[in-house]
């Protein structure tokens, strides 16, 4: 990626070249607790998209003064000050989906996406490029949780967004963790094929990490 | 690693922690009043919810249903008691369910609201439906008893959650009702020895 990239590319990469979810396979395992329902991972989506261009914007301002032998320890640092202060807002003004979702908001600090973002660009790179890979890696990360969560939803509650449209449930495997690998497997898949077939990429999806 | 090294690496950490330790102290500081004051009045609207026709509902004391602190609470209307409000923590096939129970004078079960649980999707997490809930209202100890087939004196369980039921009626509202009839009693007992 350029240091000139554009926004419009940089989140298109967020997106689809370099989705941390479908792309580069980080971050699996919170995701699949939390995707069973649309509203749960819109709103993980939200947390994660400021928390990533928070620390991102921190990082690429601190960069210059953070010694390089201690990197890792205080970008730790700064993402863990960083979820725990979305963590407090929530409690404080979103009370009706921290409660269903606080134990995951603190998860946060381990996400291997936002500590990879952190060292791979925003430790190399000016604020605002870095604010940009920020807004396109939080926005594919959303995006991936909401189209996951979309279909788990739909076909495991026969709802979306807690409205139900049918009132049996047609397949209840997948709002359970099973279900969660059946869907981000198949949708990984289906990107890469996106990736294969239109952007001439391989196809392969970068190393997994959790 | 030089000592100038060793002194910048220190310094790093100072500053970072010294100024992260404020930002939040600052959010902190800024939040938690609001998160206080609105738990405080989300559990005043539950609990007024419990029992509509209560003019006053103050706490009477604290148990413990496995090892998490509960309260309950006395609803008074006119002076007189009407009835109390448990709250409890059943163990349920996954999770603690948290629940409130209402209670009217003579220990009949006038309503259950189940506020937390975390029990299989689509299966244990059905005892939070109102199909299953509203069973609990009218009954009396007696009665609150699981049983798989369709019943009107009894709690019927859900189809393919027997053991959430069974933590609901057995480990949540009947330990909770049989706790504050003991109390009760003990409570008389006290006063009449007194």
């Amino acid at each position: 990626m350029s240091k000139r990239a554009s926004l419009g590319t940089l989140i298109r990469n967020g997106i689809l070249l370099e989705n941390p979810i479908f792309r580069l396979a980080l971050s699996l395992c919170p995701t699949i607790a939390v995707t069973n329902k649309l509203r749960n991972g819109f709103l993980m989506g939200l947390a994660v998209l400021f928390v990533q261009v928070m620390v991102n914007l921190t990082i690429s301002a601190l960069r210059k003064f953070i010694h390089p032998r201690i990197r890792l320890p205080i970008f730790m640092l700064i993402i863990s000050g960083w979820v725990t202060v979305v963590d407090m807002l929530m409690a404080a003004y979103a009370r009706a989906a921290y409660k269903e979702m606080g134990l995951y908001i603190e998860l946060i600090v381990a996400f291997a996406s936002i500590l990879a973002r952190a060292e791979l660009f925003a430790s190399k790179n000016e604020v605002v490029p870095s604010f940009m890979d920020g807004i396109g890696q939080g926005v594919g990360f959303l995006f991936a949780l909401c189209i996951i969560s979309f279909f788990r939803e739909l076909l495991g509650m026969g709802s979306l967004w807690g409205h139900a449209f049918v009132s049996s449930k047609p397949l209840l495997i997948m709002v359970l963790p099973t279900g969660g690998f059946f869907a981000v497997g198949i949708l990984m898949g289906f990107f890469n094929w996106i990736d294969m077939k239109f952007f001439g990429g391989s196809g392969a999806s970068g190393a997994a990490g959790h | 690693m030089t000592s100038k090294d060793i002194i910048k690496i220190t310094l790093n950490l100072v500053i970072i922690y010294v100024v992260g330790g404020l930002i939040l102290a600052a959010v902190y500081a800024k939040t938690e009043p609001v998160k206080v004051l609105k738990a405080y009045q989300e559990k005043q609207a539950a609990l007024k919810e419990m029992m509509p026709e209560a003019k006053e509902i103050s706490k009477m004391g604290v148990w413990k249903p496995h090892d998490k602190e509960a309260e309950y609470y006395i609803a008074k209307k006119d002076g007189k008691t009407i009835g109390y409000i448990i709250e409890t923590y059943a163990k349920g096939y996954s999770s603690y369910i948290d629940m409130l129970i209402a209670v009217n004078d003579a220990f009949t079960v006038e309503k259950l609201n189940i506020l937390e649980q975390h029990e299989t999707p689509g299966l244990g997490d059905e005892v939070q439906q109102p199909y299953f809930q509203n069973q609990f209202a009218g009954k009396t100890l007696a009665h609150l008893v699981v049983v798989k087939v369709p019943t009107k004196v009894d709690i019927q369980a859900v189809s393919g959650a027997t053991i959430s039921s069974r933590a609901v009626t057995d480990d949540g509202v009947k330990k909770a009702v049989e706790m504050l009839k003991d109390k009760l009693s003990s409570e008389v007992k006290n006063e009449q020895a007194g």
